[in-house]
């Protein structure tokens, strides 16, 4: 796009001249050109404040902006952990086979394609994922990298935006909900959403169209649930645009469609999934198919999630009609600040972010600051990879977070709020943004709420794609405008927070359980859980498991419970390994200690951390080592690069844990690894470089026999590529398939006799294995 | 007001005090790299990590204010691991030569570079007086060296090596031709003690040059008629004139060492020798190959017998910790060429009897690449490193940083391989506000100090560099000439 000057006097002119506006000024630009023209960040330091080392130190540290031109779509490989354990890596290498990207280079030759690897896109349920510009593909294989681009470009052009209209003038009959979380629309719900609309059109059905948030069972998305007017709803998993009109016929046809509902829910389910590719990418395998949804959400409490699946995420009338401001508006009538502490103190409420500080005594340390100006901040920077429970609280429950934060502002005495979210999660974004208005329009934010005389504002601030920013010192940095570098606290937020003001930083889920705790009281909340940790936490459950998704369970539930009830064990006849809780600052909890209650203190005590709730699960063909490196990577990536020991340890931990994944171990390694672990531990600044060794440490605690068997050149499950080999057996019949599909044409075949695989071409892309029909292919 | 202990004794502080500074009030002086005076402090280096005993935290002591009862613990074992660990890391990650390659490689440590820049400049004193601090026979060993620090010249891998051996033979013949000075000779200061040498080889010599020109009186005693030993008994005299080697042991015996000639030392004589002199010094059991190397020797011991007489603890030579890197990339050569000339090795055009003319010698030492590092006596990395016993290998990684080295700018040069990423230079660019300044460019393992918009070191350091070149705790950011 050519560069026009006025452009960019425009884009400062909505966002503001101070030098805390920079990082909206460059999103602004960003979205303008796609990447950051340095003429247009010149012209920004012409016309403002900002100076060009605030300008060029901000656009190079946060992931987000880019630098140089892009191509005209943007291929984002999510390389999050569940992405990842379930092959990430080997469809990014696909994807740059097939675009013919040479090594460092990250654009097509035509300038069509760029491809980035992206920390997580919170689709976890559904990976592998790959996003392209505004679509989202889920379980992607690596040989399906060609199909991918194609269906892309036959997408190019389609308008999607039709609207749905009802058939005016007659009775509802029913209510058809359709999932709008981002793991549905990622697999298709708005393709749904169309079928239905043109079927109800085509019928005159006079049927209510309603849109959702997320039910949680991210692993059968997407979801449709049919609720006649009298008789049970039932929930379809798994639908794909073409069995719509077979669904909506099954209980709206105009002849005898009520007869059909005593068929039981379930068993049409089964007439109606099928494992037919869908759009050429989305694959299931049969064995996911559900027979009961109860036990998915049998052990379940909603707390943060309440009325899950049954709320319209912006309708702030239905809010209101389940309980919705009832919280804020007891606050503000009759409950004094004070109270309000007191009440969130007894509930037992901790930090959900992590770190498990009880919000009670944050708040009562903003409260007790003598100061004209105070903030309340909802951390949403969920970075982790592997969780997105920030992202479905703000999609889903934006009314609930909001209404948490206005009751932590009026309790601290804060006039203004930030809500500080991920750009990558723009469904979150928006929803807030459409919130916030709705709340200023209804009278909940603004002047004198509810005709007392609180007073307060909101406003919302995108991340730009830096892990470190979910620390607060780092977070509040970057709303100032600043290079995401945490500071050494004391002085604590609470004390010297965003501006110098005293400030509360929440967690999303902290926020969206103060509604409930407020209605209903500490003690109804405080009675769930374990001794030190009380209420309810949400998971982003994921990985090698059946069932994965977004739950909530009692604190004190085991490791056991959710993996094996909630989350229905591991598919594939696997076995169940490990559990990876946390993300990048947790670790590995090996299978043996199942039986542990989740908790705070729990988890920190096996060296693993509550973390934000991120849980992967793992099975037998999961390498410990790897996950490890993975994990390093991550991190190693994301350290801000300000302190010694984060900046280099982590880096030089990874070098060692490569060394050991390429089979170039030295015995002395693993000494040196957990010496360098414990001191980034003790040594670094801020809690990313003080957690950071946990996944090295727990997986060297619990599975040190892999570490072993690494250094001796051996990768026990196989997934370690410069220690495995590809060969076939003799149940080969000879059928060509892993010959045509092998990118590097390393298979030696003649049709109907044993092929051969030669070594020095494999590339180890597993692509062969996948695809053989009679598991012919062995790798060691 | 405050209190707290430091290393278990109690300090009364006013708020606000840094534990930095309040050990300072103790006398306890804490290491520090990236926290400089009143600018904005910063954290980010953690050599000053200090210990809370209540709850065995370890914190940064430049940037936490004194707490309330806190139990500070400023230099045990765990702090000191810690230093250590940071200078192990920060060092994994720091390409550049402290010294020189060559000058690492020299038996005698001689600068050779800084040899090599006072020849270019044509300054042949000064640089006689560099080669000289090492070697007490510049002349006759610019014949006879073999020049093991020309085998290591980072200029082989780009063409061929600076001809080292034969610019310190320069160095020294001019002096024998221009007659020095009886100050630069004779040795101002007595300290009233005799020492006895054996033998008057390339080891006696030296050791003798060295120990009366730190102030005592030496005598040698050879059974030849002539002094020299190997020198003079074995070295063919069309490769070490004799005039040569006569000129260089004269001015031994000008600096006041007494040669006791044709003198047999046997058993019976050291005993007498020991009762009669301070000290005596043997021969060496075997004598090394190299005639540098017994030279060299002769310092070492010249020195240990000083530390002796003087009542220290003999450590010989100290040699600070050295940060060195491998080979010179291909994509190096031209980085370092910029502050070099790209001329072929001269040969000296009257053959090697002769040796260089000055101005060959001018240009031959040109070619030298400058590969020491310009601050090897202040660079806070060094000096720590050598006071923690830091270990460059120990976290090294699969690959290092390729050297860059800005020139851009008229009074300092830019290292950034050396840079420890302090933002020192960076906030004082903020303080005197430069228009452009420096910033942090990129984040994690990979950040670097840059100058926005690819901007050039001049227009980012348009006032401020010799301030940040001063203030920069390593060689990253230096003065291209030395301070006078």
């Amino acid at each position: 796009m050519e560069f026009n000057i006025n452009d960019i006097d425009q884009i400062i002119e909505s966002t503001g001249r101070e030098t805390s506006a920079v990082i909206p000024i460059l999103q602004a630009i960003q979205k303008k050109y796609h990447y950051l023209p340095e003429v247009a960040l010149k012209r920004v330091c012409a016309i403002t404040p900002i100076t060009p080392a605030q300008i060029i130190g901000v656009a190079s540290f946060y992931s987000q902006f880019r630098l140089q031109p892009v191509g005209k779509h943007m291929i984002r490989v999510c390389i999050g952990t569940a992405c990842h354990v379930k092959g990430a890596g080997l469809v990014y290498d696909a994807i740059c086979r097939e675009l013919d990207l040479t090594e460092g280079k990250d654009t097509d030759a035509s300038g069509t394609f760029t491809v980035e690897k992206v920390s997580c896109l919170g689709c976890c349920t559904i990976a592998p994922v790959v996003q392209i510009d505004g679509i989202t593909y889920g379980h992607v294989s690596p040989d399906q990298a060609g199909k991918l681009l194609e269906d892309f470009k036959n997408q190019l052009g389609k308008s999607k935006d039709k609207t749905f209209r009802t058939a005016l003038g007659r009775e509802i009959e029913g209510e058809i909900r359709i999932g709008l979380g981002s793991c549905c629309v990622a697999s298709g719900s708005e393709a749904i959403r169309q079928a239905v609309e043109e079927t109800v059109e085509s019928n005159s059905l006079n049927i209510k169209l309603k849109n959702v948030g997320c039910v949680g069972m991210c692993h059968q998305v997407p979801l449709v649930e049919v609720v006649p007017v009298n008789g049970d709803p039932i929930l379809y998993t798994q639908v794909k645009p073409g069995d719509v009109r077979q669904i909506i016929e099954q209980h709206f046809s105009p002849t005898g469609f009520w007869k059909k509902l005593s068929v039981k829910a379930f068993n049409l389910i089964n007439t109606i999934q099928d494992d037919r590719t869908w759009d050429g990418v989305d694959r299931y395998s049969s064995s996911i198919r559900e027979k009961e949804v109860s036990s998915f959400l049998g052990r379940q409490i909603s707390i943060a999630t309440e009325y899950r699946g049954a709320l319209n995420p912006l309708d702030i009338n239905e809010y209101k009609k389940n309980g919705g401001f009832e919280a804020l508006k007891k606050c503000l009538t009759g409950t004094s600040p004070a109270e309000v502490i007191r009440e969130i103190t007894e509930s037992g409420l901790r930090g959900r972010g992590g770190g498990g500080f009880p919000t009670g005594v944050k708040w009562e340390m903003v409260s007790r600051q003598k100061s004209d100006i105070k903030y309340v901040i909802c951390n949403g920077d969920e970075g982790d990879p592997g969780a997105f429970m920030d992202r479905m609280l703000l999609e889903s429950y934006p009314y609930r977070v909001l209404e948490g934060m206005l009751i932590a502002g009026y309790a601290t005495g804060a006039g203004e709020g930030f809500f500080y979210i991920r750009a990558e999660y723009p469904l979150a974004v928006q929803r807030i943004r459409e919130a916030i208005r709705q709340c200023a329009e209804a009278g909940y934010l603004g002047q004198n709420i509810l005709g007392s005389s609180f007073n307060f504002r909101i406003r919302l601030y995108e991340g730009a794609g830096a892990f470190v920013c979910g620390e607060e010192t780092a977070l509040i940095a970057s709303i100032e405008g600043r290079r995401g570098f945490p500071t050494l606290r004391p002085p604590f937020p609470a004390e010297q927070g965003l501006w110098g003001a005293p400030t509360v930083v929440n967690n999303t889920e902290t926020l969206a359980m103060v509604s409930y705790i407020m209605r209903h009281g500490a003690t109804e909340f405080n009675r769930m859980g374990t001794n030190a940790s009380k209420g309810t936490k949400v998971f982003a459950l994921a990985g090698k498991i059946a069932r994965g998704g977004l739950i909530e369970v009692p604190m004190g539930i085991t490791i056991r419970e959710i993996v094996e009830e909630i989350g229905g064990g591991i598919p594939n006849g696997h076995q169940f390994k490990a559990i990876q809780i946390g993300g990048p600052s947790g670790g590995c909890i090996p299978a043996s200690l199942a039986d542990t209650p989740v908790g705070f203190e729990t988890m920190t005590e096996l060296g693993a951390m509550m973390g934000s709730g991120g849980l992967v699960v793992l099975d037998d063909t999961d390498c410990m080592v790897d996950m490890a490196r993975y994990f390093l990577s991550f991190t190693q990536k994301e350290s801000c690069g300000k302190c010694t020991f984060c900046r280099i340890g982590t880096r030089r931990m990874l070098d060692i844990l490569e060394r050991l994944c390429q089979g170039k171990g030295k015995t002395s390694d693993l000494d040196e690894l957990e010496k360098l672990a414990e001191w980034t531990r003790k040594g670094s600044l801020c809690g990313l470089g003080r957690t950071a060794p946990n996944p090295v440490l727990t997986t060297l605690r619990y599975f040190r026999d892999e570490y072993e068997a690494h250094i001796q050149g051996h990768c026990p499950t196989g997934k370690c590529a410069d220690l495995i080999h590809y060969t076939i057996n003799d149940n080969c019949i000879g059928c060509t398939l892993c010959a045509q599909k092998c990118p590097t044409e390393a298979i030696r075949f003649k049709p109907h006799e044993k092929h051969e695989i030669e070594q020095e071409k494999c590339i180890k892309c597993d692509t062969c294995r996948l695809i053989c029909p009679v598991d012919a292919i062995d790798k060691f | 007001m405050i209190n707290l202990t430091i290393d278990h004794q109690p300090i009364e502080v006013e708020p606000g005090t840094t534990l930095m500074e309040a050990a300072g009030m103790l006398g306890i002086i804490i290491p520090s790299m990236c926290h400089n005076g009143d600018l904005p402090h910063f954290a980010s280096c953690m050599i000053c990590v200090v210990k809370d005993e209540r709850n065995g935290k370890m914190i940064p002591s430049c940037s936490i204010r004194a707490e309330e009862g806190m139990q500070i613990i400023t230099g045990d074992e765990e702090v000191r691991e810690a230093r250590k660990t940071a200078l192990d890391l920060l060092l994994s990650d720091h390409v550049g030569d402290c010294e020189a390659p060559c000058q690492r490689a020299c038996p005698a440590h001689m600068d050779i570079p800084l040899m090599n820049r006072h020849l270019a400049a044509g300054e042949f004193r000064q640089a006689y007086d560099v080669v000289i601090r090492d070697i007490a026979l510049p002349s006759v060993l610019g014949r006879i060296c073999p020049a093991p620090c020309e085998g290591a010249c980072r200029r082989k891998s780009i063409d061929e090596p600076v001809a080292i051996c034969l610019l310190k033979r320069i160095a020294g013949d001019h002096h024998l031709q221009e007659n020095l000075p009886a100050e630069s000779i004779i040795p101002t200061h007595k300290l009233n003690k005799n020492i006895a040498i054996i033998g008057s080889g390339p080891y006696g010599l030296s050791a003798a040059w060295y120990l009366q020109q730190a102030g005592f009186q030496c005598t040698i005693f050879d059974q030849n008629e002539q002094p020299g030993g190997a020198l003079r008994y074995s070295v063919s005299r069309e490769i070490l004139p004799e005039v040569v080697l006569n000129q260089e042991i004269d001015r031994i015996r000008k600096s006041g060492v007494i040669f006791e000639m044709n003198t047999f030392i046997g058993e019976e004589e050291v005993d007498n020798l020991r009762k009669q002199y301070d000290a005596m010094m043997s021969p060496l059991d075997k004598a090394p190959k190299m005639a540098i190397r017994a030279a060299a020797l002769g310092k070492e011991a010249a020195k240990r017998t000083h530390q002796e007489l003087s009542g220290e603890i003999i450590t010989g030579e100290r040699r600070l910790f050295n940060s060195h890197f491998g080979r010179l990339e291909p994509e190096e050569a031209p980085e370092y060429l910029k502050e070099s000339v790209q001329d072929a090795r001269l040969a000296p055009s009257g053959g090697m009897t002769l040796g260089f003319s000055r101005e060959e010698a001018m240009a031959e030492a040109a070619r030298c690449l400058h590969c020491d590092c310009r601050k090897p006596n202040t660079c806070k990395l060094r000096l720590y490193a050598d006071e923690y016993g830091a270990e460059q290998r120990r976290f090294a990684g699969p690959s290092r940083k390729l050297v860059r080295k800005n020139f851009q700018h008229e009074i300092v040069v830019y290292e950034p391989e050396k840079c420890i990423k302090c933002g020192i230079c960076i906030r004082i660019t903020e303080k005197y506000r430069e228009e452009l300044g420096l910033t942090f460019i990129g984040r994690g393992f990979d950040v670097v100090v840059g100058i926005p918009f690819d901007q050039s070191l001049e227009q980012g350091l348009t006032k401020t560099a010799l301030e940040a070149a001063d203030a920069c705790p390593t060689g990253a950011l230096s003065r291209k000439k030395e301070k006078k």
